[in-house]
Parts: structure tokens; C-alpha cells; sequence
């Protein structure tokens, strides 16, 4: 019997783990996808929110500025980086200037940091800004982290505290039992696997009309728990609705970002945003935004559009045009563009995009259900999720404290130590790491310098990457301006190396997604 | 620091040609730093052949050529360093790099030759919107599986661009068996060499669509279809036109970036037109002593002209050396203390002392960028690609209302490069050298 299981290892799923590991209490995490950190998180910009802007009273303002502050404990807890480089709000006309006095009024009954400037005082705060800039919302606690970092070092944390996980088992039925509940999950792990790791209470092997070769085999087995945590982003309406009457539902607010070179970043010293607006089609964007990001290079965006399917990640054309379009003709105003250089289309090295998962309440979802004791959401959870995601952890994980009265875990270790990458280390310290390791000297994936050890590193830590993707999430292997156009084969070599697997079976992202199909010259 | 007169950063066709040039020409101390595990960089994965006729006069595999080259290399006892990456460049001519053997390596440089090669554009790069799961990937990489792993990445194959990895890689798929489903090209022309069209394409019966892009890749977790559709002549998608070709493979052969990350980090000079170095007649960047040669400089047709253009950039070194090495100091650092991209030649006081090549109609980037006054050479070579398909050409060079140069061709394509050679003595008076294409556009 489980003390606590919690569905989904996004960031918010696996900041509960860790909040949870702090206490003597037997938790198991489910995670549909091949890998954490596979949902919303994974397609987050990786902003540290201030909180300036969601409404007084709701659950966003509740949990996004202390979020943001925890955000940057963990942060120094767990090893992972940040740049607090700050958020700056810009308007160019009268109504954005009136939008920016409502932020501020917003940012004050949020208890956030901010303050209105204008020029000249604001060329002193941004030197390089475009001339048409009326003024801005200097929100001096933003910041900048990796949402893939902070989502794996909080889910190893927990790991290495005691938590089990599970990938690749989805949730299918949740039952109310006298002691709890009864989850029933499908997953592609072999029973073996899957023993090794958590404590089923029965094994089904699905009989082989009930599975359609869609699925590939899978089994369905099923855990007790007395408490659940539902952190299941884009499905947490689907798990809710499982076990509580009062439903409520996700409406999949897709959003891409358009990745640029690192060569323009060095001019680009905060995070700079549009004012935020209501969208053509009903909803609300916070806004344009130009994010520098820990590796160097630059996101543009987001869009907001709804679309049914909360997993959805193809890149849409209308997204990439409305992003780009939108840039061109603001590049003027920001810091790299305000010296008349045109809008780099040619630096522009990737797309992504991804689901937020917004409720139809307009708000996080978050507490016990009312009518199913022991069952707590932590669901709806769009931005400014990520930025909350260990205040939202810290609130649903006292819910089970409270009803559990566990004993603290006397060996609860806070940190974890990682190890710099070889890219951010100087001369000396990369002397150091090649003398102890030499595959530190073996770089793979050139545009962003990341070394053979590193990538092995990724794949033997806990938790750690069984695919191509994931060890591109985890080491930058692949993010960079030829993306995988020379690593992916070495990536793909180490691999099956590290995993004991043939070329063949090495996969882009899980479950049919390998990327050879076959040996060359089958017919000589 | 150790300190060596010549380094040439990478060792493919151009690293592997502008050292034995070098040698050829009396340096003695060079080092070639080579990222790979061998010598002969991409040309290692070209198992086809069409390469080494001009150079070598035969027909011969890229593997081929390579080796030739690499014989020569061991021949002449060139030291080169294998799994070697060069992790930073500086303006001062001080080079980082990194293997496993030796660790970190830090090497003072009298003169380096910049041999970096280029890279291919990615899927994410050209914005195709649609699916990213598995089963995307350019040419190259395919044909790295393919040639030196050993390995089909798929049966069913769609290729975007019509660029001659993608061209070379389209027979080579038939060959094993696999369906080209098509070859997309939003281009009313080919990208590619004229023969690999022939060989490659056309003898396979292999649909070409033309003016066209892919709309959306579609398929959750591998490539199951694309969506292909016409475009205008502004290259915007046209509605409605869209129509699918199931396939479980999508390989990007749609142009190759030079790889000037280095030459960036050094402050050296870059033309937007060919995203190489700005180099003069010698081959010389905007830091003295510093030269650049073969795809890092402009993306060539042929890897011949690519060796022939790095000999040249291993003779120019090689004289470099020899002018400079009484110079007091072992480098000439004075003039490259300044990183900032405005380099000497740019600095109005100096602009009388050179002649700039010029693109006009028709014309993009052109190598050389510029021809310094009393140049040593008797004869300058620029190369430059047309920017369109054209008949009954004519080629011009001019100075003002001064024809320095006509050249007549019957067909001109931008998968062809040309090359126009002026005598340097009718650049004496120009003012500048600007290049122009007429003809009659198919």
C-alpha cells in the first residue's frame, strides 16, 4: 500500500515527489510518457515568473511570487542555473502605457517587486532599447531557468530520497476503496521492470484482441494508494474526473517558440514582453516575448491557440508566421534590433511548441476534491505553473502531511550535486575534468560543446535518458544551430552502448519512434 | 604554448590541400587539427563517384579522393591530431582545442588556414511546420548511417531541396532498395549540379515537384506522410494546393551554411552574401595571416575546385610566412589586437588601397571579396554562384561605364558556380569590380 500516488512527473508532479520525500512515507510517481518531464513542462520557456501579473485573489497570484522565490531556492539546492536577469514589460503606445499602471497595481497587491520607468532614466536601465518605447515594467525578480533541469533535478532528488517512478504508465481507472484507492495503470514496461521499480498489487497482461498493434504489448497493473496527487497538466481534468463529481476541463492552449542563434544574445540582458492582451479568439496571452536562455540563445514567443489535444506538439505554420511577423516588425524596439539591424531570419535554428493546460475554470486547480477525500489536484496548471510548481508542491503535499502525520525522513538530503557542464567551465576547470575523465575531451555535439561524458553521464544517472531526445533535454546534445545534423549518429551509437540495445532499437523519443529501420545492402 | 607556424583547422579536402600546398611551398612546421577519428572529413561518407576530374583527371570515389590526398598528408609527414576539437579561436592567432590524449591543447599560431567546411540547413531551420517525431534528417546524416554505420534509416523517402547530398542520396536509396517518393524543391530550378539531375534523377524516374514546399509533416511518433504544396512566385504557400505523399522518411537537402562559428569568435570579418569570411585575392581574412579556403569560405560545386582554391589558400600562407617572419615578435599581432568586425580593409582611410568585387544582377556572393592594389598576382580567379537559370548568357565585369571582363556561357544555373578570371592589370585603374548576368532566364 502507497502512501501517496502521484500522476504525472511533470515539474509539478515531481516537485510534490520531493516535498513528499522529506517525510517517511511510501510514494510512487506514474508518468504516461517515455521519459519525465514530458508534457507542458517540456515545451515551457523556462521563465521565472515574478508574479506581477495574474489577478489578485485567483490561484495563480496565490502561488506564482512565492513560487518564484522557491524557484530560485530550489534552484541553488539542486545545482541546477538560472540567470535572474529580470522581466521587462514594454509599451510603445497610450494603451499599453495604461496596461503597464494595471500590472503595476496587480504587481503590488501580489506583493512582486516592480516599478514604471520611462525615459531617460529607462536608457539608463536599458541602454539599447528602441527609441519608440514609451516605458516599462521593470520586474526586477524574473529570471530565466530550464524547465528540463529543474523538472529532472527535482525528480532525482526525490528519487534519490526514496521516491519510486514509473514512466511509461498511464492512469486508466481510479477506485474509491475503503482504505484509499485503487489506481489501475496500462504501461509498456515489462512486468519485470515494472516489479523492480514499484509494488503493483496485480499484473494483467492484456489479451491480444484488446490491444490494437497501435499500442505495441503492454500490461495493466494496479497500485493501492490511501492518497493520490493529480499533476497531470494537459490530463488533469481526465484523472479528476475519474474520482470526483465536480468536473472540470483542460482546454489545450497551444503556444511555440521560435529559437534563435546565440550570436545576437549578448545584447540582451532581461527577458522584454509585450504588454499582455485578450486574443482575437477569446483568452489572453501575457504577450510576445524575447527570453534569453541559460545555453545562450534567444526564444521568441508565445502564440495561444486552442486546439483538442492537450499532447499536441507539431508546429503549426500560422504559429511560426504569427511569431515571426510579429518579431519583424517589433525587432526596432528591442535592445537587438534597435540599432536598425533587420530581423535575423537566417539565425533562426529551430521551433517548438506545446500545450499549456488551461482549465475551464481559468484558474489552477488545486486542493482536496470535495467530494472524494484523499484525492488532490494539482491541476489546470498553465503558466505560471512552472515558476509555482514547489509552492503549488508545497501546499498539495501539506494536505497529505496534515492527513497522514507522517515522521519526517531523517535522511532527507535537499541537494544534489551536478557537475558543470563542459561548455560553462573555464580552461582550467576543463583540464581538470579531461584529466579525471577523458571522454570530457570527446566533444559529440559541436554547436553547443557537449562531451562524450556528459552524454554518458545523462544516461546512467537515475532517472536518466533511454533516447535520443532525451539526453538532447538533459545535455543540450542537439539544441544547437545544426540540430543533430552531426551528433545525432554518436548520440544514437552511445546510446545503444549504455543501454545494451542494438542501433536499431535506439529511438527518437520512445515507444515506435526509431530512427533506423534497417541494415544497409540486405541483399549482398 | 606551443607554438607552431601554421595550423590549419580541419582536415578534409580543403584542410588536407592547403597543407600539402603549404609544404610544397617550404613550411615546414604545420599542424592540422582534425575533430573526426580520420582525415578526409565528409568525403568520407561519398562512396559515389564524379570526383577528382579536373584535379586528378580521373574518376574517382569522394573516399578516393580523400585518400589521395591523406598519402600525401603521410607522405610529406604533416603532423595532423585526430579527435581534436578546437574549442576557441582568438584574434591574437591562439587556438584551444581538446582531445583525449593530450587533454586541453593551447597553441600560439604565426598563420592559420581556417578549413572548417560548412553544414547542412535542418528541418527546424527551414520551418517546416508538422510532426517532430522521428525520421527527419538531412542528407548527410542519412548518408552517414547509410556509408559508414551501415544503416537504412527508412523505406519510403521524401526529399526536400534538390541539393546534390539529397540528389546523390536520392540513386543511392533506390539502389538499396528504397522508394524515393519524391523530390520537393520550392525553387523553379534545381539546386543541384546539372549531371546529378541527370544521374541521380531523371535516369531514375524519380518525381521532381518544382515551386513546391512541404506544408506538414504529419505522423505522431515516425513520419507517416507530408503534405506537399505550390508556392508563388513570392515562395508563400498557395491554399488549397496541398496534396499527401505517404512516407515514413523525410531527408533535408535544401543548402549548406558555412561553419564560421570560429571565425566569428575571433572577430574576423563576414559577408552576409556567402556567410563566409571576407577574404582578398589571397585568400586572407580581416586578420592578417589568417586564411580561408574551400566550403567554409563559400559552398563550392565541386570538391576539386574546393582543393584547388585551398592549395592556393597554402601558398598565400606560405609566402605570408615568409614576408612576416623577420617581423619582431613570432606573430603579427599588431594589426589583430582589434576583434571588432570592422577590419582593416573596411576602414575608410584604407578603401583606396583595394578594389571591391561587387554583386550586380543576377550575381550573389562573390570570392574574393575585394583585390588589394598592387596585387602580386598576375591574374585574379572570383567565383560566385548566378542567382538564377539562364540561357545564352553573358558574364560581365565592370568598372563604372569600364567592361573589364565579358564572358559568354549557353547555360548558366545556381547549382553551378562561376568562374571568371581577370588579368590584375585592368584592375589598376577600377574603382571597383562589379558583376553582372544576362541572358535569357528559363
Amino acid at each position: 500500500m502507497y502512501d501517496v500516488i502521484i500522476v504525472g512527473a511533470g515539474s509539478v508532479g515531481s516537485a510534490a515527489a520531493r516535498e513528499l520525500s522529506r517525510y517517511r512515507l511510501n510514494v510512487l510517481v506514474l508518468e504516461k510518457g517515455h521519459d519525465l518531464c514530458a508534457g507542458a513542462s517540456k515545451c515551457n520557456s523556462g521563465m521565472i515568473h515574478a508574479g506581477y501579473d495574474p489577478i489578485p485573489g485567483t490561484n495563480e497570484a496565490k502561488f506564482n511570487a512565492p513560487g518564484c522565490s522557491l524557484m530560485y531556492q530550489i534552484c541553488d539546492e539542486l545545482d541546477v542555473p538560472y540567470l535572474k536577469n529580470g522581466t521587462t514589460i514594454f509599451a510603445t503606445d497610450d494603451n499599453g502605457m495604461k496596461e503597464l499602471q494595471k500590472l503595476l497595481h496587480y504587481a503590488e497587491l501580489n506583493h512582486v517587486r516592480a516599478e514604471i520607468v520611462t525615459p531617460p532614466g529607462l536608457y539608463d536601465l536599458q541602454p539599447d532599447i528602441g527609441k519608440d518605447v514609451l516605458g516599462v515594467l521593470w520586474v526586477p525578480d524574473g529570471g530565466v531557468t530550464n524547465p528540463f533541469s529543474v523538472t529532472f533535478a527535482l525528480a532525482e532528488n526525490a528519487f534519490h530520497n526514496g521516491v519510486q517512478f514509473l514512466k511509461e504508465t498511464e492512469v486508466t481507472h481510479i477506485r474509491k476503496t475503503d482504505s484509499g484507492f485503487t489506481v489501475t495503470a496500462r504501461s509498456t514496461l515489462d512486468p519485470a521492470c515494472i516489479s523492480s521499480q514499484a509494488s503493483p498489487v496485480s499484473f494483467e497482461e492484456t489479451s491480444s484482441e484488446s490491444i490494437s498493434a497501435e499500442d505495441g504489448s503492454s500490461v495493466i497493473c494496479s497500485f493501492e494508494t490511501r492518497m493520490i496527487i493529480n499533476c497531470a497538466g494537459g490530463h488533469s481534468d481526465v484523472i479528476n474526473n475519474m474520482v470526483s463529481a465536480r468536473h472540470f476541463h483542460i482546454i489545450p492552449r497551444f503556444g511555440a517558440h521560435v529559437v534563435l542563434d546565440r550570436k545576437l544574445s549578448e545584447k540582451l540582458t532581461t527577458t522584454l514582453m509585450e504588454t499582455p492582451h485578450d486574443l482575437p479568439g477569446g483568452g489572453h496571452t501575457k504577450g510576445m516575448a524575447i527570453i534569453p536562455t541559460l545555453g545562450g540563445t534567444m526564444l521568441l514567443g508565445c502564440d495561444a491557440t486552442e486546439v483538442g489535444d492537450p499532447d499536441f506538439t507539431d508546429t503549426r505554420r500560422e504559429s511560426i508566421e504569427q511569431i515571426v511577423d510579429y518579431f519583424k516588425a517589433a525587432w526596432k524596439d528591442l535592445p537587438t534590433g534597435s540599432d536598425g539591424s533587420p530581423f535575423p531570419e537566417d539565425a533562426i535554428i529551430s521551433i517548438f511548441g506545446g500545450c499549456r493546460p488551461h482549465a475551464d475554470t481559468n484558474d489552477f486547480v488545486i486542493g482536496e476534491a470535495e467530494d472524494a477525500p484523499g484525492f488532490v489536484n494539482a491541476g489546470g496548471t498553465e503558466s505560471p505553473a512552472f515558476t509555482a510548481c514547489v509552492a503549488i508542491a508545497q501546499h498539495v503535499a501539506g494536505i497529505c502531511i496534515d492527513r497522514l502525520k507522517p515522521e519526517k525522513n531523517p535522511s532527507f538530503d535537499p541537494y544534489r550535486k551536478m557537475k558543470k557542464s563542459f561548455r560553462d567551465m573555464t580552461n582550467e576547470e576543463r583540464r581538470a575534468a579531461i584529466a579525471e575523465n577523458p571522454d570530457y575531451a570527446k566533444i559529440v555535439c559541436r554547436c553547443e560543446m557537449v562531451t562524450e561524458a556528459e552524454i554518458r553521464d545523462a544516461i546512467r544517472r537515475p532517472l536518466g535518458a533511454r533516447s535520443v531526445s532525451e539526453v538532447k533535454l538533459r545535455t543540450r546534445a542537439g539544441m544547437g544551430r545544426c540540430q543533430g545534423g552531426f551528433c545525432s549518429p554518436r548520440v544514437l551509437e552511445i546510446l545503444s552502448e549504455e543501454l545494451g540495445i542494438s542501433p536499431l532499437e535506439v529511438t527518437q523519443c520512445g515507444g515506435r519512434s526509431t530512427i533506423l529501420s534497417g541494415r544497409a545492402c540486405q541483399g549482398l | 604554448m606551443r607554438e607552431v607556424q601554421l595550423v590549419v583547422i580541419g582536415g578534409g579536402a580543403a584542410g588536407m590541400a592547403a597543407a600539402v600546398s603549404a609544404r610544397r611551398n617550404g613550411v615546414q612546421d604545420i599542424l592540422i587539427l582534425e575533430r573526426n577519428d580520420s582525415l578526409g572529413g565528409v568525403l568520407r561518407q561519398c562512396i559515389h563517384n564524379g570526383f577528382g576530374l579536373h584535379r586528378f583527371k580521373e574518376d574517382l570515389t569522394g573516399v578516393e579522393f580523400a585518400a589521395k590526398y591523406e598519402d600525401m598528408v603521410r607522405e610529406m609527414q604533416i603532423p595532423f591530431l585526430l579527435n581534436t576539437f578546437v574549442i576557441e579561436l582568438k584574434p591574437d592567432k591562439t587556438i584551444t582545442a581538446v582531445n583525449p590524449e593530450q587533454g586541453l591543447i593551447e597553441i600560439r599560431a604565426q598563420s592559420i588556414i581556417l578549413a572548417m567546411g560548412c553544414r547542412e540547413r535542418s528541418r527546424n531551420a527551414l520551418l517546416i511546420p508538422g510532426a517532430r517525431g522521428a525520421g527527419i534528417m538531412t542528407a548527410g546524416t542519412a548518408q552517414r548511417y547509410l556509408n559508414i554505420d551501415g544503416y537504412l534509416p527508412g523505406h519510403r523517402i521524401v526529399i526536400v531541396g534538390s541539393g546534390d547530398i539529397g540528389l546523390i542520396m536520392a540513386r543511392q536509396f533506390v539502389l538499396e532498395g528504397c522508394q524515393v517518393a519524391a523530390v520537393v524543391e520550392i525553387m523553379p530550378w534545381s539546386g543541384g549540379l546539372p549531371r546529378n539531375m541527370k544521374q541521380c534523377i531523371e535516369d531514375f524516374d524519380i518525381p521532381v515537384y518544382y515551386n513546391s514546399v512541404i506544408a506538414q509533416v504529419r505522423g505522431k511518433e515516425r513520419v507517416s506522410s507530408v503534405l506537399v504544396a505550390k508556392v508563388d512566385e513570392n515562395r508563400r504557400l498557395i491554399p488549397g494546393t496541398e496534396f499527401e505523399i505517404p512516407c515514413d522518411t523525410l531527408l533535408i537537402s535544401a543548402g549548406l551554411i558555412p561553419e564560421n562559428e570560429l571565425t566569428e569568435q575571433a572577430g574576423i570579418r563576414l559577408s552576409r552574401a556567402t556567410r563566409g569570411a571576407e577574404v582578398s585575392e589571397e585568400l586572407e581574412t580581416s586578420i592578417p595571416g589568417v586564411f580561408s579556403c574551400g566550403n567554409v569560405l563559400h559552398v563550392h560545386d565541386l570538391v576539386d575546385f574546393v582543393s584547388e582554391e585551398a592549395e592556393e589558400a597554402g601558398q598565400n600562407a606560405a609566402v605570408w610566412l615568409s614576408e612576416n617572419r623577420s617581423l619582431p615578435g613570432s606573430t603579427s599581432t599588431e594589426s589583430t589586437a582589434d576583434p571588432s568586425p570592422e577590419s582593416v580593409f573596411s576602414q575608410s582611410d584604407l578603401a583606396d588601397d583595394i578594389v571591391p568585387a561587387v554583386s550586380g544582377d543576377g550575381v550573389g556572393g562573390i570570392v574574393p571579396q575585394f583585390v588589394r592594389r598592387g596585387t602580386a598576382k598576375k591574374e585574379i580567379s572570383f567565383m560566385f554562384r548566378p542567382k538564377n537559370r539562364f540561357r545564352d548568357a553573358v558574364i560581365t565585369a565592370s568598372s563604372g561605364r569600364d567592361e573589364l571582363i565579358r564572358k559568354k556561357a549557353i547555360a548558366l544555373t545556381p547549382g553551378e558556380m562561376c568562374r571568371v578570371t581577370i588579368p590584375a592589370e585592368k584592375l589598376a585603374q577600377a574603382s571597383e569590380i562589379r558583376f553582372s548576368v544576362e541572358g535569357t532566364m528559363v
